[in-house]
């Protein structure tokens, strides 16, 4: 009688006592294919050789107040279409999702004369509105994710350029609320409590700070977050677990939709103009941060730090390219070459993680 | 069951009536088109019916065609194509920097202009097929990389008088009938005839419609993918030339203005996202339809971003439509 | 042609698939392929058409008129095929008509049938001799049908059908039909049986691997039975054999009855969970139930007879259309797994593990919470510590092999996977638990432990609704076994744990066999066993453990 019992390898090891938690990620694949370790190698690099080319790279008021502007912006930018990659699904109505949101905070500035705050709270709201209107739509049809956001953006693009003829003289705003010049050019370094100033760190940037925490402790303790992640690892299993994995999927773009909104606020502050081109440039920054950050597109899996250092990486780049004084089309061949390059590293951690049988 | 994507199976067929329903909206679209043109025809007072009114319609309509049709042979493998729009314009600065700057004859620089947007199509098929990644990311980067180079040729500068034997042509009418236009047609006719007589066309839609059973028939997906994207390079490539020929001045901004009207052709016209249904005829008509709503706005004054709202809702309430079509048919 | 398959063995991590499987396959001849869930006729087919490789044993493929002296039961002779993948299996003349539809909807019958050899001429379709390869096989089916129309638009036993014909263009001379009439109206199946006929009258070899011995008798020739991945019938003349003789040669004899189910049920108890006459979307009609604490109750029937379909409606994954659900005593509706689970406390294992049981890339630890995050959480935040605790108490409880909490669930063994996906209803302190065909796909020392474990948690007041087309199994567990066939329950058993006369009543029960046959147990090597065939009887059944 031939041997009918043959085991699996673990299964035929005697009891071993259990090792302490390891890391996977770490233990599983080689350092190099960390994402997050690359792209801190990598900004320390591009920096280091911007600056010896270049030493005002490093010139306060020049460069490094407005990159971390910038940053800020496109950290939040990534976010928001991290909240929907958690899941396996894409929102390609990023860019338009914050122009709208955009349009309603100047709008309640120039027509309701509101405050600051209540204009972000607007935005914030429009953006989740419109963000939770997609995943309904994607739930309720079961059509795919990208099809329904780029249909979305299609209709958007129209209707916020008619809501700016409508409401404006021009293409934008003219009036500003009170303290949004203050937002937008002061750093900490101007106010002073007696002889100590802060930090050259403009105003803007504990927002983004906020956004990272939230949405970091969102997916990596609160059920919430948690529950959404399953349901981009697994969706019939989710459903199966007892997650009401429809309305996981709407509060995920519910969620993008939020970012959006302040993604666009930001940026209309930063360029101190609530206008109908607020967002337009979006699309490509909302990928290329989480997915040089190491989040995976297949969903289950996400990196708030990385899409923080791709945020950072992708900033680099342009400031240190346009004081190169490269052109503005040199540039996006560059970034566009970028992200080929992680999409490439991002299959290769695949294959190297099928082969160890771990998660990349 | 509230999640019917995440419960279907990805091989097999959805049911419905593919082929009926598909000649249903060409048959709708076409009564659409005519109707849509007589009523326009009708209330500008017959204006649109005047001989340049008219070229004007039908040697407009030549570039959306042929751009739909480029994202159409995308669509047909389930695929898609960010980068249709952007190529098109590299294809017509290369092209007429060719021409102009390296004085190169029309015919040589219009080959190139081809060859140019096949190859790029290619790339972006390999990288697809390569990575294993999503079509849309990889079209996604390769289009920033098209749009820096596109701009990299001549900065904003304007190319024009590269060929005045080319626009002339491009200009110029066959029995009262624009030549760009002529060429669109004999391009759809070609697309049709590939994806109806072509064993590669047919493998290809085979492909699209149930990868599994392509596998199992001996037909390579991976070759089906790359093909459909050299295919999708080389019309943008066409497309690029025809603007050439009908502008008589490019510069870089050509084709930032042409990605929505290349997904609106082919979803409107009826086109499954999922893959492995085309039609030519569709795609022509919402070609059509759509350019009809741009002549309607020039006409009536009428603010030109409605174009974009309207268009972009058609887009989504097309896509809702078909899905809900396939949702009852459903097996 | 004749295809000869000998010793056959196939070895999977932890399971012995096949082992030593002969099969002998003739031209002109309708040969049935049985056996019980897990016997081994998927790998067997998957040999035959060149998606796996034997690990031992050949596979000879005898020309017509070969006669080689001395070759009466297939003995040497002919050449010895060895399948890179499945184009090489359909080079040699191998045609499969599978259960899932390989037709692309949106192209013609025509096209659809000639596709794996399109005719061409320069590159384009030859439409005409496309429409005569197709037509030719049409007409060698005697089956009417317009080339012209998409498959999309046809019926299913149309499709099937086309996939019969696309078969035949590829020049095949074994056709595989793999539970051909699963989807099938009986007037659909008639047809099919025709057509089956007829293939078989022009010479060539019908393997047809069937759930249904009805269908089987209506059709085949001759017939091996495989059990436990040991063929114990091989080519026997249906002829010669009785329904009750064949389902002997499928279930086996000689058991060991194991001593696992005694548990004292009060039958007064209020129930766990009641069904009452429910009818649902998916088409069951009139199914009552009742189940209740400390006690298993045993689902057997064959695949696609509804028992899963039942336990998803219980869930209010499907819509309950009359009837009534009764949770511990009082009526209720169901409308989604977490209603079940956080307000009537019944939960679901899975038969698709990897599918929906658990979440691969997902750490072991999460893949256990993830029922009772709401819960874990403080103000709305789940700490790690909080769900290893939880963890820990089942990695000892069900025994569960890891490396760490952080262990992603991907890397673990079949086995320890299905505990997993235990783990996370027993966290969540389930009353009922509906456990689906818990054991497929599980090596032996495993299956006997999981077995154990479900015996345990019934013995700790779980109300259990066990699952299973593993009779076996059911036998070895359950106190009561229902009956369900075709989206009906058909009876229900008292289980007396005797494997042998348990075995024979539900069999029967399944295949609509009222009678009782002591014929059978004289055995189908007396009266049956045709000349070329051989049968082995008693083997013992390394499936079953011994308690």
């Amino acid at each position: 009688m031939p041997d009918t019992t043959t085991s699996t390898a673990s299964q035929a090891e005697p009891e071993a006592p259990a090792p302490a938690p390891v890391d996977q990620r770490r233990r599983g694949l080689p350092w190099w294919a960390n994402p997050r370790v690359g792209l801190v190698a990598v900004v320390v690099a591009l920096v280091a050789i911007f600056s010896g080319l270049r030493p005002s790279f490093l010139d306060v008021d020049l460069t490094l107040v407005p990159m971390q502007a910038d940053i800020t912006v496109f950290v939040v930018v990534g976010l928001a279409q991290l909240a929907v990659l958690s899941l396996g699904h894409m929102n390609l109505a990023v860019p338009r999702m914050a122009a709208l949101s955009a349009f309603a905070a100047g709008f309640t500035y120039d027509k309701l004369h509101a405050p600051l705050v209540v204009g972000l709270l607007a935005a914030l709201l429009v953006g989740t509105l419109v963000g939770a209107l997609a995943g309904g739509i994607i739930t309720w049809t079961g059509v795919n994710s990208f099809v329904v956001t780029l249909a979305l953006d299609f209709g958007l693009l129209g209707l916020v350029a008619l809501l700016y003829s409508w409401f404006t003289s021009g293409v934008a705003f003219s009036l500003h609320p009170d303290g949004m010049d203050a937002l937008r050019s002061d750093t900490f370094n101007d106010y002073c409590a007696g002889p100590i100033c802060g930090p050259p760190v403009p105003l803007v940037v504990p927002i983004a700070v906020v956004a990272l925490v939230v949405v970091g402790v969102l997916f990596r303790f609160s059920r919430l977050g948690r529950e959404i992640l399953m349901c981009g690892s697994n969706a019939r299993a989710a459903l199966l677990s007892g997650i009401p994995v429809s309305r996981r999927v709407i509060q995920a773009h519910a969620l993008s939709g939020l970012l959006c909104g302040l993604a666009g606020w930001l940026l209309a502050i930063n360029n101190g103009a609530f206008s109908a081109s607020v967002g337009e440039n979006f699309l490509l920054p909302s990928f290329l941060a989480p997915v040089l950050g190491g989040t995976l597109l297949a969903g289950g899996a996400v990196s708030v730090v990385g899409t923080l250092l791709g945020a950072i990486l992708n900033s680099v780049i342009q400031k240190g390219l346009n004081l190169l004084q490269f052109e503005v089309d040199q540039l996006q061949i560059y970034i566009g070459v970028v992200l080929l390059v992680a999409l490439s590293l991002d299959r290769v951690r695949h294959v190297l993680a099928d082969r160890r049988g771990v998660r990349p | 069951m509230t999640l019917p994507s995440l419960v279907e199976t990805a091989a097999g067929p959805s049911g419905p009536r593919v082929r009926a329903s598909l000649r249903g909206t060409e048959v709708v679209l076409a009564g659409l088109a005519l109707a849509a043109f007589v009523v326009l025809a009708v209330t500008t007072g017959g204006n649109l019916v005047e001989p340049a009114t008219l070229r004007a319609v039908f040697q407009f309509l030549a570039v959306p065609m042929v751009i739909g049709l480029s994202q159409m042979v995308v669509l047909a493998v389930g695929q898609m194509n960010l980068s249709v729009g952007v190529l098109t314009g590299l294809t017509a600065v290369a092209a007429a920097a060719l021409m102009a700057d390296r004085g190169w004859p029309a015919w040589l620089a219009v080959l190139a202009a081809l060859v140019l947007g096949l190859v790029v199509g290619l790339a972006n098929g390999l990288l697809v097929v390569l990575t294993r990644i999503n079509g849309f990311i990889i079209t996604l980067a390769t289009m920033t990389i098209i749009s820096g180079v596109r701009y990299g040729i001549n900065g904003t500068g304007t190319y024009q008088g590269y060929s005045d034997g080319l626009v002339s042509l491009g200009r110029a009418s066959v029995l009262g009938i624009p030549t760009v236009f002529l060429a669109a047609v004999v391009v759809a006719v070609l697309v049709w005839l590939f994806f109806a007589r072509a064993v590669r066309g047919r493998q290809l839609l085979a492909s699209g419609g149930n990868p599994l059973a392509a596998r199992l028939s001996g037909i390579s997906n991976d070759t089906s993918l790359v093909i459909a994207h050299a295919l999708s390079g080389l019309l943008a490539g066409v497309a690029g030339v025809l603007v050439l020929a009908l502008s008589g001045s490019v510069n870089a901004s050509i084709g930032d203005d042409l990605l929505l009207p290349s997904f609106a052709a082919p979803i409107i016209g009826g086109v499954a996202l999922a893959g492995g249904v085309v039609s030519v005829l569709g795609t022509c008509l919402a070609a059509f339809i759509v350019r009809l709503v741009d002549v309607a706005q020039a006409q009536y004054n009428i603010n030109p971003r409605w174009v974009d709202l309207v268009v972009g809702a058609v887009v989504l309430g097309a896509v809702l439509l078909s899905q809900k079509r396939i949702g009852r048919g459903g097996t | 042609m004749r295809l000869i398959a000998t010793d056959l063995v196939k070895v999977f991590p932890g399971v012995r698939a096949l082992d030593g499987v002969t099969i002998d396959l003739r031209p002109g001849t309708v040969h049935a392929l049985l056996g019980e869930n897990g016997a081994g006729k998927s790998t067997l087919i998957k040999i035959l058409t060149g998606v796996h490789k034997p690990d031992g044993g050949t596979l000879r493929l005898v020309p017509d008129g070969w006669q080689a002296p001395g070759d009466a039961a297939g003995g040497a002779g002919g050449r010895e095929l060895h399948f890179g993948g499945p184009a090489d299996a359909q080079l040699a003349g191998i045609g499969v008509v599978h259960q899932e539809r390989n037709l692309v909807p949106a192209f013609s019958v025509a096209e659809n049938i000639a596709l794996q050899r399109m005719p061409r001429s320069r590159g384009l379709v030859d439409r005409a001799a496309v429409r005569r390869l197709a037509q030719g096989c049409l007409a060698e089916l005697e089956v009417e049908l317009d080339l012209d129309r998409p498959v999309a638009e046809l019926s299913v036993a149309q499709m099937q059908l086309v996939e019969v014909a696309k078969a035949l263009a590829t020049d095949s001379r074994l056709l595989l039909l793999d539970e051909p009439t699963s989807a099938l109206t009986s007037e659909e199946s008639d047809h099919l049986y025709a057509v089956v006929r007829r293939l078989r009258d022009q010479g060539r070899i019908v393997v047809l691997v069937s759930h249904k011995l009805e269908e089987v008798f209506a059709v085949a020739d001759t017939v091996t039975v495989l059990r436990d991945g040991r063929s114990v019938a091989r080519g026997l003349a249906l002829g010669n054999l009785t329904r009750s003789q064949v389902v002997d040669l499928m279930v086996g004899r000689a058991h060991a009855d194991i001593e696992l189910g005694a548990r004292s049920v009060d039958p007064r108890a209020t129930p766990a969970l009641e069904l009452e006459a429910v009818s649902t979307a998916g088409g069951h009609r009139d199914v009552s139930l009742v189940v209740r604490p400390g006690e298993i109750l045993g689902l057997y029937g064959l695949v696609g007879a509804g028992r899963s379909e039942l336990a998803r409606a219980v869930l209010g994954l499907d819509t309950i259309t009359s009837g009534r659900l009764l949770v511990g005593g009082r009526p209720v509706t169901i409308g989604s797994v977490g209603q079940a689970l956080r307000e009537h406390r019944i939960g679901y294992v899975t038969e698709n593990r990897k599918e929906e049981g658990i979440f691969l890339e997902q750490t072991v630890s999460r893949n256990v919470t993830v029922t009772v995050w709401d819960r874990l959480a403080r103000w709305g935040v789940v700490r790690d510590r909080s769900e290893d605790t939880v963890l820990a108490r089942y990695v000892d409880r069900l025994g569960i092999r890891l490396s760490g909490p952080r262990q992603l669930a991907g890397q673990l063994s079949g086995g320890n996977q299905q505990k997993l996906s235990l783990a996370k209803w027993l966290a969540a302190d389930c009353a009922v638990l509906i456990i689906d065909e818990p054991t497929v796909g599980i090596d032996v020392r495993t299956k006997a432990a999981f077995h154990e474990l479900i015996a345990e948690l019934a013995e700790g007041g779980l109300a259990i609704l066990l699952i299973s087309s593993d009779l076996p199994e059911v036998v070895t567990l359950a106190d009561r076994i229902a009956v369900m066939r075709d989206h009906q329950l058909v009876g229900e058993v008292d289980n007396d744990h005797h494997y042998t006369t348990m075995s024979g009543r539900v069999i029967r029960l399944v295949h609509g066999e009222s009678q009782e046959s002591g014929a059978a147990e004289a055995g189908a090597s007396e009266t049956g066993a045709p000349e070329t065939g051989t049968l082995e009887t008693g083997a013992p059944r390394p499936g079953v453990p011994a308690a």
